[in-house]
């Protein structure tokens, strides 16, 4: 059976897959942060929450809801703005340039990042790379959507100017 | 000439015969006699090995140190015994309060992990192998020469403290030569970015380098520090992850996740060492005041110069066209609203709360404002 976004086993097999490139993740140092993510749904319904919580060059904690958990902040969005990032991901093996991370959540327009301290939301900067490398990670296993649709396959990575 | 010696060595003859003993096998071992505290130092977690953090034992550690460094005026590293006739090499800051900060070890630590490679780390060949619009290109490169000229100031200041600070403050000190390091790789490739673009380096700024001049010359470290760890840095830090939204390649929104990891360490050793202040000499609230209103008034005049502001307004709208600058005016605006909004979240986090209300910074907010409200809304701004 295929794994499902949003889903705790899919921020799971995301975990394995950091595990597994663990040189990559050495190299780009210390990991130490908790945060959260929330998928709101398209019509009135409870979000889908999760916390992802790294330490040292790992990810240590997978958890579903956010109920009672102290994060550096939480990345937010509607379940068509995370399926536009995951899509793209999934197609072209690592976010291009209208899609990373930092663009998205940047003006919250697609993703938004909230948080109440601005020194724990400064870690979304000081591990920027190592959150995006991680996302990227989503491009290697098959998973579907609540609909039962997939991410297109992969096809070979376009390096445009936008 | 550097310092003179005030004793010739080779023609003193104590000097020399307490070698001579020595070299005999005669040894003195007063040295191995002084009395020591035993420690015990281990990994409080294995996976990341042994930290400064896991040395704060006893004198060693940072935690027993006092405010004002009265016994070590050498070279001597902090908990080593101190013999009579260590020279007093002046260090200009023995004052705690003046470096220290809240985590200031962890961040050394995440530093060293965290280290990249201009060289090697960016995909330079896809970088090249993508043209860019003419406008786009000569656009970035100006972006490219103002942030070239504003990380080599970036270098000098950490450069310029390391050797003021007393020894003791040796977690600082580490800390700052990362800072160094980080900004030195900054410089570089801003200036090979600049150059692959096929642009070059376009105009320096004037605005720019009387902000920089300011940062260089502070009066003391903690003045430096607070311009530039905390309000250059936290404004460059928003600036980068804005550079990143509209870099134009997947390469260079790599390059700049890269540099805004190196500068957010800088920004949460300039929060936590302010927020030290504060905690513990609520006096010099007044001062840091002052000190901000200056700040504030050269952070305008470099970041808000015509040869900056420019750029941003053409490589968010894309282009030079009448309808590409209203949105890139619209898109920049809501950067710097969120820019000014972080510093000041940043400020208030730290004990600062009121300075959102004394900056003059407001003024810049509210003709932003006016900016906006005159261009019609469109679809697509950006709100911050
Ligand atoms: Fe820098
Ligand atoms: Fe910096």
């Amino acid at each position: 059976m295929a794994l499902r976004f949003p889903s705790l086993a899919f921020f799971e097999a995301l975990q394995r897959e950091m595990r597994a490139e663990r040189e990559r993740f050495a190299r780009l140092g210390f990991f130490d942060t908790i945060f959260g993510i929330r998928v709101l749904p398209e019509s009135p319904g409870a979000a889908a929450e999760f916390v992802l919580g790294f330490e040292v060059f790992d990810c240590v904690r997978v958890a579903e809801g956010l109920a009672g958990v102290e994060t550096d902040f939480v990345a937010e969005g509607s379940f068509s703005a995370w399926r536009e990032m995951l899509d793209n991901i999934h197609a072209l093996g690592a976010a291009d340039a209208a899609h990373s991370f930092n663009t998205l959540t940047h003006f919250g327009e697609r993703l938004s990042v909230r948080y109440d301290d601005p020194d724990r939301h400064d870690k979304v900067y000081r591990f920027a790379e190592s959150i995006q490398e991680f996302l990227d990670l989503s491009a290697r296993f098959d998973f579907d959507y609540p609909d039962g649709s997939r991410p297109p396959a992969r096809r070979q990575l376009r390096r445009t100017a936008t | 000439m550097s310092y003179l010696s005030t004793t010739d060595f080779a023609e003193d003859q104590k000097f020399v015969d307490r070698f001579r003993q020595t070299m005999r096998g005669d040894l003195e071992l007063s040295w191995m006699d002084v009395a020591r505290e035993p420690v015990s130092c281990r990994p409080q977690n294995e996976r990341r090995g042994l930290t400064f953090r896991d040395l704060d034992v006893g004198s060693y550690g940072f935690t027993e140190m006092p405010e004002r460094i009265r016994q070590n005026r050498s070279f001597a590293p902090r908990g080593a015994a101190l013999p009579p006739g260590l020279p007093d090499l002046q260090a200009e800051v023995n004052r705690k309060s003046e470096v220290w900060a809240y985590n200031v070890e962890g961040y050394y630590e995440e530093a060293m992990t965290r280290q990249w490679n201009a060289t090697t780390d960016i995909p330079w060949d896809e970088l090249q192998q993508t043209e860019l619009p003419e406008e786009i290109g000569k656009a970035y490169a100006q972006l490219l020469t103002f942030l070239t000229e504003v990380e080599m100031i970036a270098t000098d200041v950490p450069a310029k403290w390391m050797g003021r600070l007393n020894a003791d403050f040796f977690e600082v000190k580490n800390f700052i030569a990362t800072q160094a390091m980080d900004e030195a790789r900054h410089t570089e490739i801003f200036r090979k970015r600049a150059l692959s673009t096929g642009y070059g380096l376009m105009r320096a700024s004037a605005h720019n380098e009387f902000n920089l001049k300011f940062l260089r010359d502070a009066d003391s470290f903690a003045e430096a520090s607070l311009a530039l760890h905390l309000q250059a840095e936290g404004m460059v830090l928003t600036l980068f992850r804005f550079s990143e939204y509209i870099s134009p390649t997947e390469g260079d929104k790599k390059l700049f996740r890269l540099v805004m990891q190196d500068e957010a360490r800088h920004v949460g050793y300039g929060m936590q060492h302010l927020k030290w202040v504060l905690d513990h000499f609520p006096e010099r609230r007044e001062l840091i005041h002052h000190h901000l209103d200056e700040a504030e008034n050269f952070v305008f005049g470099g970041g808000y110069a015509t040869e900056v502001v420019e750029p941003f307004i053409i490589l968010s709208g894309k282009g030079l066209k009448k309808e590409q600058i209203a949105e890139g005016v619209r898109i920049t605006n809501a950067f710097q609203l969120k820019q000014i909004e972080e510093y000041f979240e940043r400020l208030a986090k730290c004990g600062l709360p009121e300075r959102r209300e004394r900056s003059r910074l407001w003024r810049l907010v509210d003709l932003n404002r006016q900016a906006m409200a005159a261009i019609a809304p469109s679809t697509s701004v950006p709100h911050a």
